[in-house]
């Protein structure tokens, strides 16, 4: 099959070569593939073997001629045609030669006699003649018809085909004609037979159509209306196969149509929220808050009245709570920037100790941390200082003026906190220099200060800056007239009132009790000079007032309190005499800036004063257990809070001595210069009650904040009998060997203390 | 109030290596600032956002429990935040050498 397609492929082509090459080579496949199959059969090899069979008469063709290539070659001359053949004619008797002929050689093979005709022949003319030839006249399509309705003729007009037959048109006028007479001779063929009306009708056309082609044009315009309208062809049915003819009926279709329409969409929004589990137990809480609110409107209109009176607005409330909220946050932001700027200094404040007091037996020294400075109060004095009782990095500042031939003409209360070294917590400016502060141990907001004007001011620090002071000595009647040079709060009176006591130059000594709304004077004693009675004006003698400038109470004792004077003084009173002191000693030449108790022996006090000296009393003695010269007006002197022999004073040349009698009883185990002597000087200092640190104060404005080394804190380590003594119990028994050792010239029992009677 | 927190604000702005002081209102809109404003509002947005997160998680573990303060210390700078319903108040400070 193959082969014979490749050959009729390329049979047209000339390349024989080429063929008889592919058949080979397809011959040569086919064998090695039979081949080949039957090897692989194993399977089959009960079959008997193929043997191809030859046919005996098959002649035999050597290799080299079964190789040999024979080639073709496609032409258009028939080479088996013969030019000159001869043919013997038996007509003539002789051999003839053969006409050539016209086509090719061509040997038809099966003759079929169709029934088709040709139109022009003869034989369909005759056809056409007979009634038949019309067949494909009619049907070649739907005919349009002028419908004349005015005229009344009922015949309906066909016009003549849009394109008539190509026969008709091929045809000259003589075959027309020709056509024409048989049609005409039809007619009254037609007649004969009734039930074709529509071959007359046919006739008709035609006959206008030939007769009165003219008229046709004139009766148009005539129409009035005219209508076109689709005849359907008459197919004259033919009783024979190819006329089929199948009758359909297309309905008409109802057009497709999709109505919609829209209504207004229903209002949407979007709504985002994350459900964290707080924000659950806030509303939780808020409907909690709620529930309690409903219950408390069931109870009786009357009683909630009565709290609606008090209770301030709701939007007041929220508006206090805010102020306070946005303060304390402020506050906060402040101490971090602060402890930023001082993030060393504030480690070190707690952690950093000297090292080198490991090698310097029996000195100290002090490492300055911070300076406070509040910038209007630059020209002012420190005039006095004081830790907060209970906040330990807290203190407050009284801010006046020591020179007073150029005397400041307004003061200063600060609070300062050393979280915040740039800015006092709290400053309230105040009409007249501040000299003497105290802070109210029982309530540490509530702060006492001595005025030089001679008032004493009680100053809230929990109220805002706007309110200055909460009380006010009245101006007129009770009010020092001297500058107060010492304020101390002292012991609740009987029914309650807070109480302090002021020490003035004007020689009084004033209990204020802190009454609602005021202060109320009593005045406890008035110092008297020792000098006599000054003769007056008009011969009346006036007795000399002594100015009072330091008190101090006894820490246990609460009637009992020490003034000293600016005549160097010291006086020892009792609240419950008026007239006289208890004792009186002439401890200083100067001026006494202050007197303080120990911490740890209520008999024990330190004063100091104006003549460069400072002095350690005991009580009932009238000569001091020490003394020491520091070169200069000393401005205070204090007591520590942590060991019983250490105190420390600061001298006006701006030195700061500690002194810790233990280690050494003659020289100071540490002189630091604070400030220069040349333009400062330190007025106050005090100890911090926790912390290693002291606060001194200077005639610029400036509390330099100091942490005493490891050296000038030494605590007593118990001894190996006792090794569960507390520190106080240790510190009081350091303290008492000391005193033994000083005490050796036998003293006077005092009034005041009788403990050492029998000494 | 107002004459305060001015008050307020300068005096933080005069501290050592503050850079500004911003103060935002509770919807995230600066309504002080010491820095430029495109800043500032950037500052207000980005914090309001972290401020909002970092609640968030302190009262989801504890209900209870508020934030209170947002320290953020980066190479340059640290912002110290103080967040509260109403306000934030944010203060850029560079480190002091």
């Amino acid at each position: 099959m193959l082969k014979a397609m490749v050959k009729r492929a390329l049979n047209k082509d000339d390349d024989k070569l080429l063929i008889a090459k592919t058949l080979q080579r397809l011959d040569q496949k086919d064998a090695s593939k039979s081949r080949a199959n039957l090897a692989d059969d194993e399977a089959l090899e009960w079959l008997k073997p193929r043997v191809l069979i030859k046919p005996d008469d098959q002649d035999f063709v050597p290799e080299a001629e079964l190789d040999e290539e024979v080639g073709r070659i496609l032409t258009t001359i028939n080479p088996q045609w013969v030019p000159v053949e001869v043919a013997y004619h038996y007509g003539q008797g002789k051999f003839i030669m053969k006409p050539k002929p016209a086509f090719g050689k061509a040997y038809p093979l099966y003759v079929y006699q169709g029934t088709a005709i040709r139109k022009d022949s003869d034989e369909a003319k005759a056809q056409i003649a007979a009634g038949y030839g019309m067949v494909g006249f009619d049907d070649a399509g739907p005919k349009r018809a002028k419908v004349k309705k005015a005229a009344a003729e009922e015949e309906e007009e066909e016009e003549p085909e849009a394109e008539p037959p190509p026969v008709e048109e091929a045809k000259p006028e003589a075959d027309t004609t020709l056509e024409e007479g048989p049609a005409e001779e039809e007619v009254p063929e037609a007649a004969e037979p009734p039930p074709e009306p529509d071959v007359q009708d046919e006739q008709e056309v035609a006959n206008e159509e030939v007769q009165e082609p003219e008229p046709e044009p004139e009766e148009k315009p005539e129409t009035v209306e005219e209508e076109v309208i689709v005849v359907k062809p008459r197919v004259r049915k033919l009783a024979n196969q190819f006329n089929f003819c199948e009758r359909a009926a297309l309905t008409y279709n109802f057009p497709r149509r999709s109505v919609e329409t829209q209504t207004v969409p229903p209002p949407r929004a979007n709504f985002g929220s994350t459900a964290l589990q707080c924000i659950i137990f806030d509303f939780y809480q808020e409907d909690y808050a709620r529930k309690m609110r409903e219950k408390e409107e069931e109870k009786p209109k009357r009683l909630r009245k009565k709290k609606e009176k008090h209770a301030k607005s709701a939007q007041q409330i929220h508006d206090e709570h805010l102020a306070q909220r946005i303060r304390e946050a402020w506050a906060i932001l402040e101490r971090l920037v602060n402890q930023n700027i001082y993030d060393d200094i504030a480690q070190d404040y707690r952690y950093w100790d000297d090292p080198s007091d490991e090698f310097r037996e029996g000195m100290g020294s002090l490492l300055p941390l911070w300076r406070f400075q509040f910038e209007p109060m630059r020209s002012h004095a420190v005039c006095d200082m004081q830790w907060n009782p209970h906040y330990q990095d807290l203190f407050a500042v009284a801010y006046g003026s020591l020179d007073f031939t150029k005397q400041q003409k307004e003061g200063c209360v600060c609070l300062y906190s050393i979280k915040n070294p740039a800015y006092p917590e709290y400053a309230v400016i105040t009409e007249s220099p501040i000299i003497c502060i105290d802070v109210y141990t029982e309530t540490p907001y509530l702060i006492c200060v001595g005025c030089y004007d001679g008032n004493v001011c009680v100053y809230n620090a929990q109220l805002s800056l706007e309110s200055s002071y909460q009380y006010k000595s009245d101006s007129v009647r009770d009010k020092h007239s001297n500058i107060v040079w010492e304020v101390r709060w002292g012991a609740r009176l009987i029914d309650g009132e807070a109480s302090f006591f002021s020490v003035s130059g004007d020689g009084r000594v004033v209990q204020w009790a802190v009454m609602p709304g005021e202060l109320r004077a009593t005045t406890i004693i008035e110092l008297r000079a020792p000098a006599a009675p000054v003769p007056g004006p008009d011969g009346t003698l006036i007795a000399v007032n002594s100015c009072g400038s330091c008190i101090c109470f006894h820490p246990e004792k609460a009637d009992i309190f020490l003034v000293g004077t600016e005549d160097g003084a010291i006086h020892t009173c009792s609240l419950k005499y008026n007239r006289s002191y208890v004792r009186s000693c002439q401890a200083h030449h100067m001026p006494v800036y202050r007197i303080n108790y120990n911490y740890f022996n209520n008999s024990i006090y330190a004063s100091c004063s104006g003549d460069w000296r400072v002095k350690i009393w005991e009580d009932g003695r009238e000569e001091p257990l020490f003394m020491f010269e520091l070169g200069s007006p000393v401005g205070d002197v204090k007591w520590a809070p942590y060991s019983s022999t250490v105190f420390a004073a600061c001298t006006a040349d701006g030195k700061v001595y500690v002194f810790d009698l233990n280690v050494n009883k003659y020289r100071p185990i540490c002189v630091q210069a604070v400030v220069s002597k040349k333009t400062k000087k330190l007025t106050r200092l005090d100890f911090n009650p926790k912390l290693p640190v002291i606060v001194c104060g200077d005639t610029k404005g400036t509390c330099h904040v100091l942490k005493l080394s490891p050296n000038l804190r030494v605590m007593v380590k118990p001894p190996k009998k006792a090794l569960s003594t507390d520190q106080r119990t240790l510190q009081i028994m350091k303290l008492d060997k000391l005193l033994t050792l000083v005490r050796d010239p036998p003293f006077t029992p005092g009034v005041v203390d009788e403990k050492f009677e029998d000494d | 109030m107002a004459n305060e927190a001015e008050e307020t604000v300068r005096k933080l702005a005069t501290h050592k290596g503050v850079a500004g002081v911003i103060v935002v209102n509770g919807e995230g809109i600066p309504i002080k600032t010491t820095l430029d404003n495109h800043v500032s509002v950037q500052y207000a947005g980005l914090l309001s956002a972290l401020v909002d997160k970092a609640k968030a998680v302190v009262r989801d573990l504890d209900p209870t429990n508020d934030l209170t303060f947002l320290r953020i210390r980066s190479k340059k700078s640290e912002v110290l935040v103080a967040p509260d319903k109403e306000f934030i108040l944010i203060v850029v400070q560079n480190p002091v050498d």
